[in-house]
């Protein structure tokens, strides 16, 4: 455990630092630190310090946001195939902002941010609603059904929404793709202290999300209130979705890989799980945002794919593995 | 009663047909497009009917039949009523083969080097990889119908993703011409087109003859079917492999229009009943109509934007699927 935890937090560094070295200009650590400390004013330094730069925190702080986003869904409902993109969440996110600036361009970021929230808050109601409502408990099938329906359903309408209002389109097209480049900086505090929060929360209730691990009479005869702290926490991850969609467009993916590699690496209880999985996550965000510089170099690829090609795997072998309740 | 009923959506699909060639940027009254039809009517009339408005409508009345007709072959293959091409990945798969068709056909001006016809052969080709991939993934545990829709739904998301880089790491003009046509729509539609259509129905409608027997035999358990003298196995897999050409085809042409081959086999059920020769013809005859359908609602509601029908019959067609979903929840709970 402890050597993972020193291990991921160095490869962190090491991704952090190499991805302002890479790109499609390779720089030299010299040039690199002159531009971080101000002393340089050329071409590199402005790239180094506009582009680069940026992009870091915002792969750093979506890719913990999603990371603990994903353990708190899969946690919540027991379910590990539980993730905001595959659930719809990120789509109702995407579709808040899409209706947003289709109706009102311009919007500030804080406004963005509150109806990518809101967006995110609606789909999740809707899938986990939906999926409640089939019966059965909260089956992981029919949790992925409803969610991969619901995200069918918002993309369509964003499709229409984009084609209706062709003066948005390409700001759109670039933002619904997932990327950490070319994004404004303006919310990133926003951002911040939102991911704060969801953190605080979790590690707050990191106990009773442990005893829930258990089934609900048990947890609820120990003492927990399951429902709250199901929709509790459900609205928490909702909210981190929507942020990270707000700042980087939807990214699916993240979400599933990071936690479970958190418990491949020992974590056991929430107290392990959460850091480790803000750590894998962050650690995914940066590698992602390094991969997509290259896969299709010197094209920038967008991070969604990427992800893509490091989940599906994954979610192919977890299905392979009998632990699922399966209907 | 009944009878009534079942020839409502042969009536209905003509009616939408006929409204779907008079409507469009310019309106045609019914007497003009007889007319035009014979030509008899004025040269522009002839031109817009022979050249935009036909082969729009029959275009969007063939895949639309194949998609349904795939999607029944599909669901009664897998025993699994919720099973429908677009959430197994054999649409986004085909999409892949048509990508990969493109980069690898294109010379530096963006020209295909190759006749454009052998498009709908790549989008098979991706289409059967892709499903033979779930296929194989799900045989393996074959105990659950459900896991077969999660595979299908994790090979969808790996096509997505590919299909995104692809465009992305192609040519510019290239990426637009798949952008339209990944979103699923008619609006281009040509004779040539059609044919490459009509010629992959022509191709298919003796196997669907032949199978349509089988499958009533496969209503039946698996050991009952077997002992009906039913090769289960084999007509599993014929039908399998059907689903996933017609459904390449279609894609192929009209690109990824979604659960129509999810509803309108089950619409087809409840008109017709379970017998596969009905069904077979009443998911086709609804499947043609809801594309056709979808067509003319975007055209009418969007003139003069194009948005794509597959916009619309996604619209029409998840919730719909929610709906079965919750259903079947409810008969395991």
């Amino acid at each position: 455990m402890r050597g993972v935890v020193i291990g991921g937090v160095l490869a962190c560094l090491a991704l952090a630092v190499a991805g302002l070295h890479l790109g499609v200009r390779v720089y030299a650590p010299g040039q690199v630190w002159a531009a971080v400390t101000g002393a340089a004013d050329d071409t590199a330094a402005i790239i180094i310090r506009d582009l680069r730069v940026p992009r870091m925190a915002l792969a750093i702080v979506v890719g913990a946001a999603l990371g603990l986003a994903g353990l708190l869904m899969q946690s919540v409902t027991r379910n590990p195939i539980a993730e905001p993109g595959l659930l719809g969440v990120n789509a109702g996110a995407a579709f808040g902002v899409v209706l947003l600036i289709t109706l009102a361009p311009g919007a500030p970021f804080a406004t963005i941010v509150s109806v990518a929230a809101l967006g995110a808050l609606g789909a999740a109601a809707l899938v986990f609603g939906l999926a409640y409502s089939a019966g059965g408990g909260m089956s992981p099938i029919q949790l992925l059904l409803a969610g991969v329906t619901v995200a069918a359903l918002l993309i369509a309408g964003m499709q229409v929404l984009i084609i209706l209002n062709e003066t948005v389109l390409e700001e759109l097209i670039f933002w619904l793709s997932g990327s950490f480049t070319d994004r404004p900086l303006t919310g990133l505090w926003i951002a911040i202290c939102g991911l704060a929060a969801g953190v605080g929360v979790s590690l707050a209730l990191a106990g009773a999300l442990d005893v829930l691990q258990a089934d609900d009479a048990t947890a609820q005869s120990l003492g927990v209130p399951v429902v709250k702290l199901r929709f509790g926490l459900l609205a928490v991850a909702a909210l981190l979705a929507g942020l990270s969609v707000a700042l980087a467009g939807p990214v699916a993916f993240l979400g599933l890989v990071a936690p479970h590699l958190a418990r491949l690496a020992g974590a056991q209880t929430h107290r392990e799980l959460i850091p480790l999985s803000l750590m894998f996550g962050t650690l995914l965000g940066l590698g992602g945002d390094l991969m997509a510089r290259f896969i299709l170099y010197p094209t920038e690829a967008p991070i969604s794919a990427v992800m893509a090609l490091v989940g599906v795997p994954l979610l192919i072998t977890l299905l392979r593995r009998n632990r699922l309740r399966v209907t | 009663m009944t009878g009534a009923i079942r020839t409502v959506p042969p009536l209905a699909v003509m009616l939408i047909a006929l409204v779907a060639v008079a409507v469009g940027s310019s309106f045609m009254p019914l007497d003009r497009v007889i007319a035009a039809l014979f030509g008899a009517g004025s040269r522009a009339d002839g031109i817009i009917l022979w050249n935009i408005r036909l082969p729009r409508v029959l275009l969007a009345a063939l895949a639309g039949a194949a998609l349904g007709v795939a999607g029944m072959l599909l669901q009664r293959a897998t025993r699994n009523p919720l099973a429908a091409p677009s959430i197994l990945g054999i649409v986004d798969g085909a999409a892949v083969g048509v990508l990969i068709f493109f980069l690898l056909f294109s010379n530096d001006a963006n020209a295909l080097v190759v006749s454009v016809n052998w498009q709908p052969l790549a989008a098979a080709g991706g289409a059967l990889v892709f499903a033979a991939t779930v296929g194989i993934l799900a045989y393996q545990d074959a105990v659950s119908p459900m896991r077969l829709l999660l595979y299908g739904v994790a090979m969808a998301a790996l096509a997505n993703a590919i299909v995104v880089l692809m465009i992305i790491a192609g040519p510019v003009f290239r990426a637009s011409q798949a952008l339209i046509w990944l979103a699923g729509s008619v609006h281009t539609a040509d004779w040539r087109e059609v044919g490459i259509l009509g010629m992959a129905w022509l191709a298919v409608l003796p196997v669907l003859a032949w199978i349509v027997r089988p499958l009533d035999q496969l209503r039946l358990d698996d050991e009952s079917a077997v002992s009906t003298g039913l090769n289960v196995t084999r007509t599993r897999i014929a039908a399998l492999v059907l689903s996933v050409l017609m459904t390449a085809a279609a894609v192929s042409v009209v690109g990824g229009i979604g659960f129509v081959g999810l509803i309108a086999p089950h619409a087809a059920r409840l008109l017709y009943g379970t017998r596969a020769a009905p069904q077979i013809l009443g998911a086709a005859c609804l499947g043609a109509g809801m594309v056709i359908g979808a067509d003319l609602l975007v055209r009418a509601a969007f003139q003069p934007l194009e948005v794509p029908a597959g916009a619309v019959t996604a619209l029409i067609g998840a919730p719909y699927f929610v709906y079965l979903l919750i259903r079947q929840g409810r008969a395991y709970a």
